[in-house]
């Protein structure tokens, strides 16, 4: 135990250095972990731990799905698919009071549903309705304020490579069963964020769209259908069991770029780069996986884990207290910390304590992302609160005033998510995905 | 920390401390082999008067075992305990005890695996790669099991697409069993028999009632082709370090937990063919010799060198 | 030094770009034989591991190239501008330090002890792809030379991307 206390001392101090001074996360984790590994074993033993221990953490099929979900993500966004989906939404929200916001909110929920970005919702949806919301009067720090609140949600409605990362961390959770119980959880975050902008928008008196003529939506609902398909076939093909996740996600960079070809969006010449686009976002997300496959393994060798669960454990023992305790400390962690890192490294700490108590570890996983999700929106470190002010041309300052209702229901729900099981557990359990 | 470092070879008993093995092993705690592992640490511990402790983590928590064999080799760890096929990377003549029907029940497989005769030289061939197996676990006896209807013969498995483990000897294997083999991930299997990907799989009784495949492809029938051991790999410098009388206890007390581990595996077999029975599925006996004869071809195929001959000679010579 | 950079990073793109599109093509290989031909790929699943953990490690040499991995920026961007140098260059100086001795030494053992163990599928030494590791993190080492020289030089900071 006093090896753990020392190993686990180094481990949390290093990483806290390195990351204050702005060092590359995965470079203060995996100092940090050599460094704690150095106080156990001869140093010719650490190293040979780590190197082995970051190759196999990346050598992983089911890894595989993220970079092609990214892929077809940024495909996506260079095929067109966002205005279909925006325009799709439009005539879903109908005369809703803010409807504008309304469709906003569904065009987010649905971008979400074939990519795993929120960023890239925010960026492709936010563009596409800022000015055709200007156009109707609303206030420009509402309209960005409800893009960036409801973004995130594409993290929790599959695909989503962030439920991926929890899957490999947690030891193999079933991607599909996290995939379906995303659902619910994701659909009520939109669902929270709409009835907050019904309320705002009917105070600020915003008129609802004109009535939209029947050929016109049924074209609208056909334009989209070959965008929508795409989900049905990939999170269809991966529920069944049809095939892998890893191999849906292929599927969906097939099925984007055919459809990106025959809109004309994308020309084989664009390929290059698109590649490294991804390639870019890729490499930095498996080498940080690769890396904190490193200091999971120390803290499994040490007994870390442990170490933290008796001292939380000897604290208290109600369950209750100990969810809120945790979802405190993620949703501080959230503020600055993207949520693949934060998963990585807290799920080591925290899985073997909710398991202990008899958590499913579907709905702590989605509990978890749903958490960190919220961080994407906060400052200081908000890559959808960045963007979704970009693109409005706004400064960060401006919006969060206008975003902390959205960011009080999104609290709400996460509590209902993580005290109500049933909301992650039923679908993949009716689908007979988990007991 | 410095005074708990775990030196790389072992000389750690005459200053009277402790020296923590670490056990890498990839099954959950209630598992048979991580029980027999943690009666034999208890009692190393007891009869070395506390000169060695053994720390078991479970569940891959160390890593999977390709990776482990690695971290044994150079004494990151002491112990793992790992799959025969794994082996044969180091020594081809492993490869001899995972042939199909090489084995004709449990005690003759374990009669095999602890006599110093048959396999003194091959659990020591691997010293020089800092390795030493110190013994086999029984691991059950894989049987093939499906969603349409009882296995009997060859015929019956015609056109059954069933899960294997990846392998070219596999492959053939289950073709020539009559039947298709399909290499895939164990967490993909209930989903893919279910959605009708794939009709069933080949393992012993525990995973069939553990992953709850009983409910999805009920008929598991008695084909008993398969029954691979697993093997404890020691660090060689360090087991070579031991003093003489630790070595005896080791010994001794590993061949006792080997033995219990049998009879440990027999009680869940035993139960995990009720739970399986409750949740619908049916055992049947088959013609064993209809398989073992289609399997002959991939027997000698494998057998290439002259020691792979001869090892096997002696083991089946064992079984009569 | 500005053209070993150039040169490197054309490199390592392009490997980068061609290992990207054989795992798109590889996968989508998968698919194709697991149902259209009834008959799975044994390598190809593995093939594509390789190639994604080569197609990474060479990627992220890439991205410390460009200053483009993931950090908690906004501390480092209140401290003055020298140092913020300072912290800069010691922080270069960290990734040199990890990828020395992780990467390059610990990578060296891993792909000697596994020179001649074969893999599964392939069936080709282990070693090999290991040896991705060492590569890699002599790739960063130069990377991170390339940026201390470039805040020698420029007298200030790196600009974040
Ligand atoms: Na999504
Ligand atoms: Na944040």
């Amino acid at each position: 135990m006093i090896s753990a206390g020392i190993a686990a001392l180094i481990l949390f101090a290093g990483v806290a250095f390195f990351l204050i001074i702005g060092a590359p996360i995965s470079i203060s984790v995996g100092i940090a972990s050599m460094l704690a590994m150095f106080s156990i074993l001869d140093p010719q033993n650490a190293l040979q731990a780590s190197a082995q221990r970051m190759f196999t953490g990346m050598n992983s099929f089911a890894l595989l799905a993220i970079p092609f979900f990214i892929l077809a993500g940024v495909i996506m966004n260079n095929g067109g698919i966002a205005m279909r989906l925006v325009n799709c939404a439009k005539v879903l929200s109908g005369r809703m009071p803010g409807s504008l916001a309304q469709t906003n909110i569904l065009a987010n929920m649905m971008f979400g549903s074939i990519s795993g970005s929120a960023v890239a919702a925010a960026a492709a949806v936010g563009s596409t309705m800022a000015p055709m919301q200007e156009k109707e009067g609303y206030d420009r720090t509402f309209s960005a304020a409800v893009n960036i609140a409801s973004a995130p949600t594409g993290m929790l409605i599959p695909p989503s490579n962030t439920l991926i990362v929890f899957s490999l961390v947690s030891g193999g959770t079933s991607i599909a069963a996290l995939f379906m119980a995303g659902y619910v959880p994701g659909i009520l975050w939109g669902i929270a964020c709409m009835i907050m902008a019904f309320f705002i928008a009917k105070r600020k008196g915003y008129k609802s769209n004109e009535r939209v003529p029947f050929k016109l939506a049924l074209k609208v609902f056909i334009d989209a259908i070959p965008s929508l398909f795409l989900i049905i076939i990939v999170i269809g093909g991966i529920i069944m069991g049809v095939f892998t996740a890893t191999e849906g996600s292929a599927i969906a960079v097939v099925y984007a770029l055919l459809l990106s070809f025959i809109y004309k969006t994308i020309k084989v010449k664009d390929l290059p780069k698109i590649l490294m686009d991804s390639t870019r976002t890729t490499a930095i997300v498996i080498f940080l996986i690769g890396v904190s496959t490193i200091m999971s393994w120390v803290m499994s060798f040490t007994g870390i884990p442990k170490l933290i669960a008796d001292l939380l454990l000897g604290f208290t023992d109600n369950m209750i207290i100990i969810l809120i305790i945790m979802n405190i400390v993620l949703l501080i962690v959230g503020t600055f910390m993207d949520p693949t890192p934060a998963i990585l490294i807290f799920t080591p700490i925290f899985f073997p304590i909710v398991t202990q108590f008899g958590m499913d570890p579907v709905h702590f996983g989605i509990m978890v992302v749903f958490n960190l999700s919220i961080g994407t929106i906060t400052p200081p470190v908000g890559p959808v609160l960045f963007i979704g002010a970009r693109v409005a041309k706004l400064k960060i300052e401006q919006v969060i005033r206008p975003l902390i209702p959205f960011f009080a229901v999104t609290v709400v729900v996460l509590l209902l998510v993580t005290y109500i099981p049933q909301l992650s557990l039923w679908l993949p359990q009716l689908l007979g995905l988990i007991k | 920390g410095g005074d708990e470092k775990i030196p790389a070879s072992g000389e750690a008993s005459s200053s009277g401390e402790t020296q923590v093995l670490k056990v890498a092993f990839n099954q959950p705690e209630n598992h048979p082999q991580y029980k027999a592992m943690e009666e034999f640490g208890e009692k190393f511990k007891e009869l070395t008067d506390g000169a060695y402790e053994i720390d078991i983590f479970p569940n891959e928590l160390l890593g999977a075992q390709r990776e482990t064999v690695e971290l044994v080799q150079t004494g990151t760890i002491q112990m793992s305990i790992v799959a025969g096929s794994l082996l044969e990377n180091f020594n081809e003549d492993f490869a001899v005890f995972n042939l199909p029907y090489v084995f004709e029940s449990a005690e003759h497989q374990m009669s095999v695996l602890s006599d110093e005769e048959i396999v003194g030289d091959l659990y020591s061939s691997l010293k020089d790669q800092g390795l030493y197996v110190a013994g086999a676990f029984h691991s059950g006896v894989r049987n093939v099991y499906n969603s349409k209807k009882p296995i009997n013969t060859p015929e019956d498995l015609k056109g059954l697409k069933i899960r294997i483990i990846e392998s070219d000897t596999n492959i053939k294997m289950m073709e020539q069993m009559g039947g298709t083999g399909t290499p895939m991930g164990q967490g993909e299997v209930y989903t893919a028999i279910q959605s009708g990907v794939i009709d069933g799989g080949e393992n012993n009784e525990l995973i069939f009632a553990n992953l709850k495949h009983a409910e999805i492809s009920p008929y598991y029938s008695y084909t008993n082709h398969l029954m691979l051991p697993d093997f404890l790999l020691i660090n060689s410098q360090l087991f070579d370090g031991m003093s003489e009388e630790h070595q005896q206890i080791f010994k001794d007390e590993l061949a006792k937990a080997i033995d219990h581990e049998v009879e440990m595996w027999d009680e869940d077999a035993k139960k995990a063919i009720a739970d399986a029975e409750a949740a619908g599925a049916t055992f049947n006996e088959v013609d064993v010799d209809l398989f073992r004869k289609a399997t002959e071809p991939v027997v000698q195929e494998k057998l290439t060198s002259e020691n792979a001959k001869k090892l096997y000679e002696k083991v089946r010579e064992a079984a009569k | 030094m500005e053209t070993i950079k150039k040169v490197l990073d054309k490199i390592l793109s392009t490997i980068c770009v061609v290992l990207f599109g054989a795992l798109v093509l590889l996968v989508t290989w998968q698919v194709f034989t697991r149902f259209v031909l009834n008959n799975p790929s044994a390598f190809s699943e593995e093939l594509a591991k390789y190639c994604f953990v080569w197609l990474v490690l060479f990627g992220a040499a890439f991205v410390f190239g460009e200053n483009g991995h993931m950090r908690i920026e906004f501390i480092q961007e209140a401290f003055p501008k020298k140092l913020k140098m300072v912290t800069q260059i010691f922080i270069e100086l960290s990734i040199i330090f990890f990828s020395a001795l992780v990467l390059l030494s610990g990578g060296m053992t891993i792909t000697k002890l596994a020179w001649t163990q074969l893999s599964a599928a392939l069936q080709i030494p282990v070693g090999y792809l290991y040896a991705a590791m060492p590569i890699c993190g002599v790739f960063i080492i130069f990377y991170c030379i390339y940026n201390i020289y470039t805040i020698a030089k420029n007298k200030k900071p790196l600009e974040a991307v």
